[in-house]
């Protein structure tokens, strides 16, 4: 189908925007990538009457190195990430952008534009949850930096008021000895994941000296599955404490029965999910090169 | 064979498809590539409910519009047109089936009205503004529910029930009385899925006023059906419809049912005075209600099997869910007994089949169309009954399969299977999967706790229909045999051109037919030009013509060397005259000036030029005893078939019986009950084999439908009739990210049936339903778990294995040995 009529603006600037959104008010919406917004436009379960178009601004597509940590603007493209080697620096990153969707929709979807969305089952706030994460919302008056747990309020709910954007994504390098994983289950490639893990552990030794767990797709937000967090900071990584963690995983996780999976089955997979990340996390953390792909169907 | 016999120079080679080069640089003419001055664009208002009375219907505001130029309802449209025509007998035969529905919707996602506007994004708005009030009524989902009648879709017919009928054979309760032992299974569950072309449905309509026939670009896949269907719906004589289709991207079956779409385009453009109307399907729409694939129920099945595991009997209740409207059902009732045993020997059977309407999308001939259902059937059987009696799957396939020995076999329902090698075919899978390595693998895996399962699914592919057997379902259809339409000419120039009734959607016909037309005149298959694409113009269709039912092979290309004979006939005996020698004196060849005919004597020659040049614009020198040479010929090739036995349920009802046998290797997890493909063999035999690459990518496209329909695709309605899989993020369509490395292998039993040896192909029997199904059941049985529908993903196999609220053995089957 097409979509409704709509009145189409082209921001020069992300200040532009910010104008644009302030003056055309509710009825207006941002169109980065456009990957969940056109195709809910085209359904029309989605009818703004005004698209403020920000992929004509310049310089809102970079990755950054810049004192320890990594800086995306907000346009940057998850095929970008995917396939930068400055991003690869933190492996997780790379696992969240070279397993989201399908390469169409790598090449227009934008970082800063799956964080605004705040989709329950978006990639992103996932992994990005367990590191030390800010988004930087650029208003009318001022810019903002809002850390991501606050960011990020409720199913499709940001902290971003109206005439808000977000300008910038600032991820802070984790130490050494950190290593990280990201692993999703997806009945194919285009679709959302039924369930995913986000797993981001310091090791000493085989001590665990801190971890951040991080559900998708089983809640309306990420969820920290702090218990699961719990099970293993400050321990050796023994089977017992992987599924300790596991089955803590399991309690965090509040899923919705829907055609990617019955809560029960959902709360079953995102607590493998959590297991395998962990492993992969651990033995990253050990600075071992580990490839790491979503499962599929 | 003489030395004017067809040598084999090009039938058979890989040759590269002729289609490619326009296909794959993007320079395919498809049906929405087609614009035209005046076209309009047709929007569908359809129905939220699976099943409501229309209380009323307003389109006041959507004709408000400016760009809307009309609108089109049900109750508008019913007073012109006649109900479309049921293939069923009463009280199926009731049924009014209308392309808008008039007085109730039956299924979520039925065209209410239709707005026709001068641009897609006006139909669009106006559609949404189309006001129509529903009272609810309860709907009725599920086929056993739907049998109760507790709730009538279709008044008129006065029950659900659309067809029941018993196909027996030989001595059933004997079998039973003096079986070694007797399998039950309570219920067995085929699911409801589709296809995904990559192009939805299209049509093109135009209802001239200047001549009064309507002109139809569109691309549906058996259009011979679709204008017999029209010509009665809209009163219109069948020669005042004209169908032509280019290029179709995909049909699997389902885009013959585009016919009901097609009458709603014709009727628009009658009502906006003879502009052509233009109607592109979404894939929401395609998904929700162009056409599913029949569901199917399995109940009470009784096996008889001796002492060494033979199956000597099986009696069984079938039950088959057709959605809201039969259309080409109740077809669907009898074509799965083309493969009444399937690949086995047992010759005592009783099964109660009955087809019932449901508030679901209507179903269409979709891939493996029928006999799927049933064959997966089998093959479930016969696991389930190998297990119960400890005997493994292959040994057990091996003892009751038809031998080799046995071809032609007639089944016990007079079905002629024309040859096949079923245990050779298992062999060469074993050896290319390695089987007995696997088992070694799979018995170390198991020590570990990893459930490793080994399946094999033979299936048949059943090809060139015999219509006869509709008139098992409905005694007065007026459809029997089978035929084919093509027409070979040398034109005025001296090209040759090919056309055929066909419209291909990918299977390369315009290749393979060059390829015949080749060997027969002896030239290169680049000088041959082969017209496809349906046109009810070009005067090669028969009532049968279109492209479906793996038969192009058999009936198309019959056709096709039927036609080339005849002009290759025409060619040398006006060769002969010309170069005043004898017809046996002329050979076949290409000189330099290109192909030729040569006095062999003399070494005198006439090129092709040369003889089109005397019948098309010389004709003064052709002598009077020579006018009948035309150079032109057209050739109805026909299927040599009876009628079937009506009562008896009993004749042959199709002409090739191709067969694949498929090996899967699949693993459970068992932390997140996702099935992974380990290892996969599928081993094709169609006879002989036409083009290569072409059957090749055939059995890769089949084994990709199957594999997405066994672990990813379901159709899935809630309890009152909702689609819950109406975009491709619910349904997830198969994609190459979920492909496992096939093996493919071949063997070749030439068909005594077909000129060229060849069988028709391209469905594949849906070979990988059977064989995942058989893997995921390896693996469960020592669970306790029984595989009990033909849908079966993570979701699932944690229900069953963890929740323990599917597939439980101990419910579901039961052994009962007797003393011999």
């Amino acid at each position: 189908m097409y979509p409704r009529a709509f009145h189409y603006h082209r921001a020069s600037s992300l200040k532009e925007a910010v104008a644009m959104l302030s003056q055309l008010g509710d009825d207006a919406k941002l169109l980065a990538g456009g990957q969940s917004l056109i195709p809910l436009m085209k359904l029309r379960f989605a009818n703004p009457q005004h698209l403020v178009d920000l992929n004509f601004v310049p310089g809102t597509s970079y990755i950054k190195e810049e004192g320890g940590a990594l800086r995306f603007g907000a346009l940057t493209r998850h095929a970008e990430i995917e396939n930068s080697a400055t991003a690869a620096k933190i492996p997780i990153l790379h696992d969240c952008a070279a397993g989201i969707a399908d390469v169409q929709v790598r090449n227009r979807g934008t970082i800063g534009g799956s964080l605004a969305e705040a989709d329950p089952s978006g990639d992103w706030a996932v992994v990005l949850m367990t590191l030390s994460t800010e988004v930087c919302c650029l208003g009318a008056k001022k810019t903002r930096t809002v850390p991501l747990s606050d960011f990020i309020k409720d199913a499709y709910t940001t902290a971003l008021a109206h005439d808000e954007l977000v300008s910038e994504v600032v991820v802070k390098a984790p130490p050494k000895g950190s290593g990280g994983a990201y692993i999703a289950f997806k009945r194919s490639a285009p679709v959302y994941p039924t369930a995913s893990a986000a797993v981001q552990l310091i090791m000493d030794g085989d001590v665990c000296k801190d971890v951040v767990i991080a559900l998708g797709c089983v809640g309306l937000t990420a969820i920290k599955a702090k218990d699961a967090e719990a099970a293993l900071r400050g321990q050796r990584i023994t089977d017992k404490a992987l599924s300790a963690a596991m089955e803590a995983a399991r309690a965090a996780a509040d899923p919705q029965s829907d055609m990617r999976g019955s809560t029960d089955y959902k709360r079953a997979l995102v607590g493998a999910l959590v297991k395998r990340a962990i492993e992969v996390a651990m033995r990253r953390a050990h600075g071992e090169q580990v490839e790491v792909g979503h499962i599929y169907a | 064979m003489s030395p004017e016999g067809d040598k084999k120079n090009w039938v058979g080679k890989p040759l590269p498809r002729k289609e490619e080069n326009r296909l794959l640089r993007g320079r395919g003419k498809f049906a929405d590539d087609i614009k035209m001055r005046e076209m309009l664009y047709l929007r569908f208002v359809r129905s939220p409910y699976a099943h409501a009375k229309i209380v009323s219907v307003d389109v006041s505001a959507a004709e408000a519009v400016p760009g809307v130029v009309c609108t089109l309802t049900g109750a508008e449209v019913a007073p012109q047109v006649q109900p479309f025509i049921e293939i069923a007998p009463d009280p199926g035969g009731k049924i009014k089936d209308y392309a808008l529905a008039v007085s109730k919707v039956r299924y979520q996602g039925e065209p209410v009205a239709a707005v026709m506007a001068e641009s897609p994004g006006i139909a669009d708005d106006a559609a949404e503004l189309v006001q129509v009030e529903y009272e609810a009524l309860d709907p009725v989902v599920d086929a056993e529910e739907a049998l109760k009648d507790a709730s009538i879709l279709h008044e008129e017919a006065g029950t659900n029930r659309v067809w029941n009928g018993v196909f027996e054979y030989g001595d059933v309760e004997k079998a039973l009385k003096e079986a070694a032992s007797v399998v039950s299974i309570d219920r067995l569950h085929f699911h409801r899925f589709s296809s995904t072309p990559l192009e939805n449905n299209v049509v093109i309509a135009q209802w001239n006023p200047k001549d009064e026939r309507i002109y139809y670009w569109c691309n549906n896949s058996f259009p011979s059906f679709a204008i017999q269907f029209l010509s009665a719906h809209l009163n219109v004589h069948i020669d005042r419809i004209r169908v032509e289709t280019s290029d179709i991207g995909g049909s699997f079956g389902i885009k013959i049912t585009s016919y009901p779409q097609m009458a709603v385009c014709a009727l628009a453009s009658k009502k906006a005075g003879g502009r052509p109307i233009k109607w592109v399907e979404t894939r929401s729409e395609h998904i929700t209600s162009s056409a599913h694939g029949n569901e199917r129920t399995f109940r009470d099945t009784r096996v008889a099997l001796d002492k060494d595991g033979v199956i000597t009997a099986i009696a069984s209740r079938h039950i088959d869910d057709c959605g809201a409207y039969p259309r080409y059902e109740p077809l669907g009732c009898v074509i799965w007994s083309q493969v009444f045993p399937g690949v086995y020997r047992f010759k005592n059977a009783r099964i109660d089949f009955t087809q019932t309407v449901t508030n679901k999308c209507p179903v269409g001939p979709n891939r493996g169309y029928s006999r799927m259902q049933h064959l997966w059937f089998l093959e479930r059987v016969v696991d389930i009954c190998a297990h119960e009696l400890g005997i493994p799957a292959d040994e057990m396939r091996l003892r009751n399969y038809i031998r080799p020995e046995e071809f032609p076999y007639t089944t016990p329902n007079g079905c002629v299977y024309d040859s096949g090698n079923y245990p050779k075919m298992l062999q060469v899978a074993k050896g290319l999967i390695g089987w007995d390595d696997w088992k070694k693998k799979q018995a170390a895996a198991r020590k570990e706790g990893h459930l490793i399962g080994l399946g094999i699914g033979t299936t048949l592919d059943s090809g060139t229909n015999n219509f006869g057997q509709s008139q098992i379902v409905n005694p007065g259809a007026p459809f029997s045999g089978n035929s084919q339409g093509a027409n070979c000419k040398l034109d005025i120039y001296g090209e040759v051109v090919v056309a055929v009734g066909s419209c291909p959607q990918g299977q390369g016909h315009e290749t393979t037919a060059a390829q015949v037309v080749a060997d027969v005149l002896n030239i290169h298959p680049d000088l041959i030009t082969v017209r496809t694409g349906f046109d009810t113009e070009r005067n090669v269709h028969t009532g049968f013509s279109g492209t479906y039912a793996s038969q192009f092979a058999v009936s198309g290309l019959s056709a096709v060397h039927g036609a080339a004979q005849k002009l290759k006939a025409e060619m040398k005996r006006l060769a002969a005259f010309v170069l005043e020698t004898q017809e046996d004196d002329i050979e076949f060849g290409t000189g330099a000036q290109g192909p030729e005919l040569r006095a062999k004597s003399t070494g005198k020659s006439i090129n092709y030029w040369g003889l089109a040049n005397i019948v098309n614009v010389n004709s003064a020198v052709l002598p009077v005893e020579m006018h009948d040479v035309t150079l032109n010929c057209r050739y109805i090739w026909r299927a040599p078939f009876k009628v079937p036995d009506k009562v008896r349920k009993y004749g042959n009802l199709t002409l090739t019986y191709a067969s694949q046998l498929h090996i899967a290797v699949v693993e459970i997890d068992r932390d997140t009950f996702i099935p992974h493909i380990l290892d996969y063999v599928a081993v094709d035999d169609c006879g002989t084999v036409i083009n290569p690459p072409i059957v090749e990518g055939q059995v890769y496209g089949a084994t990709a439908h199957g594999i997405g329909a066994a672990l990813m695709e379901s159709c899935v309605y809630d309890a009152v009739g909702n689609m819950l899989t109406s975009t491709f993020s619910d349904y997830t369509p198969i994609t190459a990210v979920n492909m496992p490395k096939v093996k493919y292998g071949h063997i070749e039993t030439p068909s005594p049936h077909s000129y060229s040896g060849a069988k028709g192909m391209g469905e594949g029997g849906a070979a990988p339903i059977h064989t995942i199904s058989a893997a995921l059941q390896d693996a469960l049985f020592a669970e306790g778990i029984i595989v009990d529908d033909s849908f079966n993903n993570a979701d699932s196999l944690f229900r069953a294995m963890v929740g323990k609220e599917i597939g439980q053995v101990g419910k579901l089957v039961k052994l009962e040995r007797r003393a011999q």
